[in-house]
């Protein structure tokens, strides 16, 4: 598999995927969507989809496509190209999303969990297939969330397709367990082949699975932490891992939005807003004028 | 008692602080970059290993994240005129009466500011307060009879 | 999930990043001599500020603090926790001399050479002043003077005052209409299309900014006095017969971000996205602001904020 578009710029999102096949836009389509990497704290979370035409599932079926998490590194690599070699009539595409994205996402102003990220992703990428002119008309989910609601909002932006959601639909369709062995393997060749953005020379590369109570990530995270910085963008600093452990051992940070505790941080700012009204350091209760309050100059009474 | 206060400060308003200018030219030139945070630390980090090479510099907008946030970025360069200073003290006055001495530690004519998420615009605070040399001109020059 | 840590103190600072005239470094570099910080009186406020004297006190200068809440530098490998920005730029001695010259002036009546007017034991720097370059040459504009025994003696004169202070405002509102800082109520807006009714406004609006300006230098007498020259009439929006409480709460948005309809006009519209309010901010709007004013009278006019 082919990362080099992900990794000329892995702290955004990326989409990979293959040629779409001829039939794919002439016939009737089913489409498998699976994930993986959604649990890790390092690392990117991949969606994948795997498209074939409806009368050719028995052909999948017969590349022995199994829910990847039952194979090995290696199976899986292996039905990846077994799946390649199907390009004829198997199409996929996947959508990366980095630990950066994940990390800003969630840790934006305006919250974005990782359900929504999700959702949209996946959306995201079946709106892909359309556009290409793939002729879907059934489309299988695994899901890891409430299956109902899902199916709801992806029958209502999809209509005209059949949409499944389903727990562990890839260990039930075929097509999905192709869409999560090509996420799958998206993942791993990310994760092991990891190109930091920092500088960071010789890193350690032993984290482990990247799960949080893998014992290797765990005392990875605890060995690479940077007291100022945290952790290079491959860590999701979203979860509650490391944030745990960047309040617990980094330099304390603090944002305008923060969530700070109730009535002590009031009363923080009722002084502060009053001591700006009457003005810093002033003996009459003249303002300042709106060119310095604008631009938060002040005088300074010493260095 | 008034005149106590007033001696006192009598006293610290009389001490001042000395800018050793030093050899500017040769002073450091370190990059600068104003963050939308507040850090709880005064020293050495990582810098140029953690964020400097983090920088992402595409179509005039820089974009880097630290502690997971999302920065948005702009390079402002100093008004025409003026050079940017960092001043260190080296050894506290153990009073507000005794003299101190700061020294120039390093120079500075361009620095980087960083908005949480927002796109940099000529309406955040660092770009307006840029304006004030050039007014503080006008107010301050002097006016001929 | 672990809890936000509150801020903690800032403790005392020992390094501070400014912007500086490069006066302030040449003129060291040709006369040998370091700058020095000290305390002058505010010629506004009258309490204790921060300003520099350069080129063995030929030159003074005011410091002036970008503070931002929320800010801290990275300089080179190194965090500095303290966020502000220090600007050093010139100031005309002569509104530091003003207040002194007036009150001398009060007290006295009569013509005084300078050296005794200014003197204050509060504020002994303040004798630095003498050695600018600029004094002597500018105290005619502010006083009467007469020359005997080789000395020169000097008497506060309101009326050159007030016109020296004019020809301030005049350069200032000229330096406003070369720059692009918004003066008016309104925002500039290159989409908007003035009529010329509203130009007619706008020249009230330079002279009123620029007023407010150089009021920033002298007392609140004179900033009265330099009003009625300038013919500008007192303003009386609703916003300032307001009670102070109710003046600015907790907002500390420009004065004109609610008025300012033409922005949405542009094509490069860019809202930045609403802050959110924090928990503090809801409990502040949650709390009984009434009596607010009256707790004022706690806070002495030196207190510190809790900036940390």
């Amino acid at each position: 598999m082919d990362l080099s578009d992900f990794e000329a710029d892995n702290s955004v999102s990326c989409r990979l995927s293959s040629a779409i096949p001829d039939i794919c836009r002439t016939t009737d389509c089913c489409l498998g969507i699976d994930e993986a990497g959604r649990g890790p704290v390092l690392g990117p979370m991949v969606y994948g989809i795997c498209f074939c035409p409806i009368d050719r599932k028995e052909d999948l079926k017969a590349l022995k496509v199994a829910d990847s998490k039952t194979l090995t590194e290696v199976e899986r690599e292996n039905l990846f190209c077994k799946l390649d070699e199907a390009k004829s009539f198997v199409g996929w595409a996947l959508q990366i999303l980095s630990p950066n994205t994940i990390s800003t996402s969630m840790l934006q102003r305006a919250k974005y969990n990782l359900n929504a990220l999700s959702h949209d992703a996946a959306i995201g990428l079946v709106q892909y297939a359309l556009d290409c002119g793939v002729q879907l008309k059934e489309v299988f989910v695994d899901t890891v969330g409430p299956a109902e609601k899902y199916q709801d909002k992806l029958s209502q932006r999809f209509p005209g397709v059949e949409v499944t959601v389903r727990p562990k639909a890839d260990s039930l369709f075929p097509i999905v367990s192709a869409a999560s062995i090509c996420a799958k393997v998206a993942r791993d060749h990310a994760v092991t082949s990891w190109g930091f953005v920092e500088d960071l020379g010789d890193v350690d590369t032993d984290y482990g699975s990247g799960y949080p109570n893998d014992p290797k990530t765990k005392s990875w995270l605890l060995k690479h932490l940077d007291p100022v910085f945290g952790y290079p963008q491959f860590v999701r600093f979203s979860w509650s891992t490391a944030k745990t452990i960047l309040d617990d051992k980094a330099v304390p940070v603090h944002w305008d939005d923060d969530e700070e505790g109730g009535e002590k941080a009031a009363a923080r700012m009722n002084c502060a807003s009053m001591l700006s009204y009457f003005g810093k350091s002033r003996t009459s209760a003249r303002e300042t004028h709106r060119f310095f309050s604008e631009r938060r100059l002040q005088s300074l009474d010493s260095l | 008692m008034r005149w106590i206060t007033k001696r006192f400060k009598m006293s610290s308003n009389g001490s001042v602080t000395t800018l050793q200018l030093g050899l500017v030219a040769q002073a450091d030139k370190p990059p600068v970059h104003l963050l939308p945070c507040e850090i709880e630390h005064d020293g050495p980090a990582e810098v140029s290993r953690y964020f400097t090479s983090a920088v992402k510099n595409q179509k005039h907008e820089m974009t880097v994240s630290f502690r997971g946030r999302g920065l948005k970025g702009q390079e402002v360069s100093c008004p025409h005129g003026y050079t940017g200073l960092v001043l260190k003290e080296d050894h506290k006055p153990t009073s507000d009466q005794e003299d101190r001495t700061v020294r120039v530690s390093s120079v500075f004519h361009r620095f980087t500011y960083w908005n949480l998420e927002t796109p940099p615009t000529s309406d955040d605070g660092v770009v307006m307060g840029m304006a004030w040399p050039d007014l503080a001109e006008a107010i301050h020059g002097s006016v001929d009879d | 999930m672990a809890s936000k840590k509150k801020r903690s103190l800032n403790a005392q600072n020992d390094r501070w990043v400014v912007i500086a005239a490069d006066s302030v470094v040449d003129a060291a570099k040709s006369d040998g001599s370091d700058p020095v910080f000290v305390r002058l009186k505010n010629p506004a406020t009258d309490v204790a500020s921060l300003y520099l004297f350069g080129a063995g006190d030929a030159d003074v200068y005011e410091v002036k603090a970008f503070d931002e809440d929320y800010r801290s530098w990275f300089i080179g490998q190194t965090v500095q926790r303290d966020g502000r920005l220090l600007y050093i730029t010139p100031v005309d001695p002569l509104y530091l001399l003003l207040p002194y010259i007036i009150k001398a002036g009060k007290e006295q009546g009569k013509f005084q050479p300078v050296e005794q007017v200014l003197m204050d034991e509060d504020f002994p720097a303040c004798r630095r002043l003498l050695r600018c370059a600029r004094t002597r040459a500018s105290l005619p504009q502010v006083a009467e003077e007469k020359e005997g025994n080789g000395q020169r003696f000097y008497k506060y004169s309101q009326e050159k005052t007030v016109e020296w202070l004019k020809k301030k405002v005049d350069r200032t509102v000229e330096a406003l209409k070369k720059s692009n800082i918004s003066v008016g109520g309104g925002v500039k807006s290159t989409t908007y299309i003035r009529t010329k009714q509203e130009c007619n406004v706008q020249e009230e609006d330079y002279l009123r900014y620029a007023h407010g300006l150089i009021s920033e230098y002298i007392s609140e007498d004179l900033s009265k006095e330099l009003q009625k020259i300038l013919q500008l009439p007192e303003v009386s929006s609703p916003k300032d017969l307001e009670p102070p409480s109710k003046k600015r709460k907790v907002s500390d948005t420009p004065v004109e971000a609610g008025e300012d309809y033409t922005k949405f006009n542009g094509a490069s519209f860019a809202r930045k996205p609403p802050k959110k309010m924090s928990a503090a901010q809801k409990s502040l709007a949650k709390a009984d602001k009434t009596g607010m004013k009256s707790m004022s009278a706690f806070f002495s006019p030196k207190a510190k904020t809790e900036k940390n």
